[in-house]
């Protein structure tokens, strides 16, 4: 197979890169060892996809060392067909951040290239970790590369949004660190197959618990209705690298470990809140969708809709049946690619306007059509319209939410509406009518570099909406697995 | 007799290193004009004690002098762990001791005979040794508060923190007292197995003994409530010698308190852990909430090490061997952390007392904000930094003894203390400077915060680093 630890090798990369652009940083510099490594990333983690095995639910690439030997936990990591497609995400959302950061970030290049590479290591090794503790030091980790990103290179308010994403996202992970210890406490072990295996022997109300301990932490990062008020200042205020890291992965990050923690080793717990979730989930995605409606800034807009994206998330975890689950991680990838891709396209407009309120905007065709022609596919992306990514993923929440409760499915079938309606709605005050006064002698059109930053993302859209099978096919093993170990109600 | 005297003399080689090179430097003292001499030969002492100390023991442990002093493992780990406070103090107390006028020689001579009474309190088996090793240390720091002569702040604090430090050593010995009046003995094995013979259940002199010498110890390591002359003392002292103390004598302190814990009172750990278990939660929900209403730096981090001492006191509340392994860990990384704090501050000058002298740090100087960034979220206790090791272990050992609550507060104070430690992070990075920027530091200094960032980092990558040695005694 191949001759180096391949996920050490991709987590650290962009680590080194960080070093790298500190110790010799000049600004052009930085800006081309930053697109180098994250291209290297990728090109190293290629044998992940070349050689692995989709039929098999058991995590593969395992690596492990002795790390606390006075502990027994172990430096161990591994992916399976769940993680897999984060990480190609995580990897390629880097390259794409440095491409559009290339000429909108001009202050303290170099420190901004290494948070940004800095944040991908958490990234990819928050999902390749295969035991909860180095899990939890990713998770931690990727706090203060944001923190700066957010506080440093944000918009006016950033400061405020930067300590409010902080002390919010840290709030909720200490308490998961008190569950961690306490899983290892009973447990004896934290890694992740052999607590899913152990965790029937935990008590009821200990799983309880410990459930409330890990959902303060995971609702907080997906965010779930009602603690998901740091996401509109974290998001709006974040540069556009910052915004594309945050929907793109961070919101992934506490769905993720639903999957990994809660449901394998609480199962019971699981049970006795999985009323309490699904009604979280179905207002996060009514409440979301109308406040979405209501924006007048064309970046909180995108940020209030992933509160709705992400309450279509949850909802599939916890109808905890196939369809249900498979399309909520698929939804996941695509909100992924979709919100990253609708930030960029924001960021990119931003940097000639340097506006972002949507009165401002109209009549953008005019002199854009490939912007407009992007950000038309994107829209539509978004709105779930057939033949594009989100669809698929929408369509099979949706279909197991009508297996586990019939209003469930309704609420969903809602959602879809109204957000369609704010999408479309969107488009058609800033791109459709005409010419604003106040963007005239811009020159709106995109340059190669950023249709060139946008073109995968498209190309993924439209190649998941047309064969969803490519990401689908990976999930089916390690989700017939989890949920039949798990609880099904 | 001699001749077992003179070998029992092997067992305070590293203090006799220390007290030979005061003596050196007190005779001296009239020809050292220039500074290098004394930091130089105080920071060589304590790399000898360093090494004596940390030389690996074939033969196990080793008492001496009747049984009142021991060289086992736990001495050794908290011996090494002074003897580098010391040289890192020592390191950073070049510029200050120019600025400030002070006498060199005297200045240093107090330094290393502070030190050795730490080490003598941590090898002691016998409660009066424990004592007088304290109260060397004791007597030594008031003037190292006070020994800026010329600012009334300085001596205003060194005569608080006597005052106050004067009626906890007269809590100390009367708690001693008193257990010689229970017991019939001072030895820490004798009294063990006094408490183990006769039926102590409701002894309320014993119950007495064992509140005063706690609460003598807690006022050493300045647990709430006994922690009020703190804030004073590091505020009117100069920044290195309270990164001395905040370093230096609340580790010899948690030493002293783990080893009689454990070893003396280990029958009455029920009553202990509830005594603790107070002090912890109101060491942290204190420090953490009125540090953040601080704007003077040095007083910040006095309340944050009143914060890190209720952290640090959750490994003894257990009262097991993991429990003071535990606290042991968080001592090692929290002396790293403070010292490494304190030496930005330090290499900062004026400006670093301030918190407002923070702003725009990270455009000025990125070196140096980073490696404040780093020493911060080590103190926040975010992985990948010691601070997160030192924090899992003592929480894990709080709810393996079922300290659950304890364990819960601890963690929701700590983003508490997270938002006073991103505060100056906010500054650094996110302000415009106001001032210009610092000038270019002393090479010592420099080498001191290398060692602090180094060890808060490498702990924090190889959190199992420190096992082998951090075991009770």
């Amino acid at each position: 197979m191949t001759t180096y630890p391949v996920l050490t090798v991709t987590i650290f990369l962009p680590l080194v890169g960080a070093a790298l652009i500190l110790l010799f940083g000049g600004e052009r510099l930085a800006r081309w060892i930053a697109l180098a490594t994250t291209l290297g990333t990728l090109a190293v983690s290629a044998p992940l996809y070349l050689h692995f095995d989709k039929a098999s639910s058991t995590l593969q690439f395992v690596e492990s060392r002795d790390w606390i030997p006075s502990l027994n936990i172990a430096y161990a990591l591994g992916v399976d067909g769940i993680s897999l497609p984060f990480i190609f995400l995580a990897t390629l959302l880097s390259i794409l951040c440095v491409s559009a950061s290339w000429t909108a970030v001009q202050t303290r290049v170099g420190e901004f290239y290494a948070a940004l590479l800095v944040a991908e290591t958490a990234m990819i090794g928050l999902f390749a970790a295969s035991n909860l503790l180095l899990f939890f030091i990713f998770w931690e980790l990727i706090l203060v590369p944001l923190f700066l990103l957010i506080g440093v290179w944000g918009g006016p308010e950033r400061v405020y949004a930067a300590v409010k994403f902080l002390i919010f996202t840290l709030a909720g992970s200490v308490l998961m660190l008190v569950g961690i210890i306490a899983l290892y406490v009973t447990l004896g072990t934290l890694d992740f197959k052999a607590m899913a295996q152990a965790g029937e022997s935990l008590q009821p109300v200990h799983q309880a618990w410990l459930f409330a301990a890990f959902l303060a932490a995971f609702a907080v990062k997906v965010p779930m209705f009602p603690v998901h008020t740091w996401l509109p200042n974290a998001h709006t205020e974040a540069p556009t690298a910052g915004s594309v890291i945050l929907a793109g992965i961070l919101l992934k990050m506490g769905a993720y470990g639903f999957l990994r923690v809660s449901i394998p080793v609480l199962p019971d717990a699981v049970e006795l809140f999985l009323p309490a979730m699904l009604v979280i989930s179905a207002v996060a995605i009514v409440y979301g969708a109308y406040v979405t409606l209501a924006q007048t800034d064309v970046k909180r807009l995108i940020a209030y809709s992933s509160v709705s994206h992400m309450g279509f998330v949850t909802l599939g975890i916890f109808t905890l049946n196939q369809s249900g689950v498979e399309g909520a991680i698929l939804q996941m990838i695509n909100h992924g690619i979709i919100s990253a891709a609708l930030f960029l396209c924001i960021g990119m407009i931003y940097e000639r306007t340097h506006t972002r309120e949507i009165k401002d905007y109209g009549g953008v065709a005019k002199t854009a059509p490939v912007y407009s022609t992007l950000l038309a596919l994107f829209c539509l992306a978004a709105a779930g319209v057939p033949g594009l990514n989100s669809f698929v993923g929408e369509f099979l929440i949706i279909g197991g939410a009508f297996q586990t409760q019939v209003w469930l499915g309704a609420m969903a079938v809602w959602g879809v509406a109204l957000g369609t309606a704010y999408l479309i709605w969107l488009y058609y005050r800033v791109v459709m009518g005409e010419l604003n006064s106040g963007l005239e002698g811009l020159r709106l059109e995109l340059n190669a570099r950023e249709v060139a930053t946008l073109a995968p993302l498209a190309l993924l859209a439209v190649c998941l909406g047309l064969y969803p099978e490519c990401v689908l096919s990976y999930l089916r093993a390690p989700v017939t697995e989890l949920l039949a170990a798990g609880a099904i109600p | 007799m001699i001749g077992a005297t003179l070998s029992d003399l092997g067992l305070l080689v590293p203090e006799l290193i220390l007290v030979g090179m005061a003596s050196m430097l007190v005779l001296a003292a009239r020809r050292i004009q220039r500074a290098p001499v004394a930091v130089v030969g105080t920071v060589l002492a304590a790399l000898a004690a360093t090494l004596v100390a940390g030389w690996d023991l074939s033969g196990g442990a080793r008492t001496g002098f009747g049984g009142m002093i021991t060289l086992d493992g736990y001495s050794q780990f908290f011996k090494v762990l002074i003897g580098v406070t010391l040289a890192l103090a020592a390191l950073l107390s070049v510029r200050s001791v120019d600025r400030d006028q002070v006498p060199r020689a005297e200045y240093h001579v107090l330094l290393l005979l502070a030190s050795t009474g730490m080490m003598l309190a941590v090898s002691a088996l016998d409660l009066l040794v424990v004592y007088l090793g304290l109260e060397l240390m004791t007597i030594c720091s008031y003037i190292l508060v006070g020994i800026r002569v010329e600012r009334p702040t300085s001596n205003e604090a060194a005569t608080k923190y006597f005052l106050l430090s004067s009626f906890a050593s007269a809590l100390l010995l009367y708690g001693i007292s008193l257990t010689y009046g229970v017991t019939g003995t001072t030895d820490f094995s004798a009294i063990a197995l006094a408490l183990s013979e006769q039926d102590t259940g409701s002894n309320p002199l014993l119950l007495a003994a064992i509140g005063l010498v706690a609460a003598g110890l807690a006022f050493k390591v300045s647990a709430v409530p006994f922690h009020a002359w703190v804030p004073d003392a590091y505020q009117g002292a100069s920044a290195p010698v309270a990164a001395f103390l905040a370093a230096g004598s609340k580790a010899a302190g948690l030493a002293v308190l783990g080893r009689v814990c454990v070893v003396a009172f280990g029958s009455e750990a029920h009553v202990l852990s509830v005594f603790l278990a107070g002090l912890a939660a109101l060491s942290i929900v204190v420090g953490s909430f009125i540090a953040l209403s601080q704007t003077d730096m040095k007083r910040l981090l006095a309340y944050s090490s009143i914060t890190h001492v209720g952290y640090a006191l959750l490994g003894l509340m257990a009262g097991t061997s993991e429990g003071v392994s535990a606290t042991m860990t968080y001592a090692f990384f929290y002396v790293f952390m403070t010292i490494g704090t304190f030496g930005v501050i330090i290499a900062l000058g004026e400006r670093g007392e301030h918190l407002n002298g923070y702003q725009g740090l990270a455009s000025q100087r990125p070196g140096t904000a980073m490696l404040m960034l780093i020493f911060l979220l080590s103190l926040t206790g975010i992985p990948p930094t010691a601070g997160f090791v030192a924090k899992f272990v003592v929480i894990m050992s709080a709810v393996r003894e079922g300290f659950v609550v304890l364990a819960v507060l601890a963690v929701a104070c700590s983003v508490v203390t997270a938002f006073i430690y991103m505060r100056v992070a906010v500054l650094m990075y996110m302000k415009e400077p106001q001032e210009t920027a610092p000038s270019r530091f002393p090479v010592a200094v420099s080498a001191a915060l290398a060692v602090a960032a180094l060890v808060t980092v490498i702990g924090g990558i190889s959190p199992g680093i420190l096992a082998p040695w951090a075991v009770s005694p």
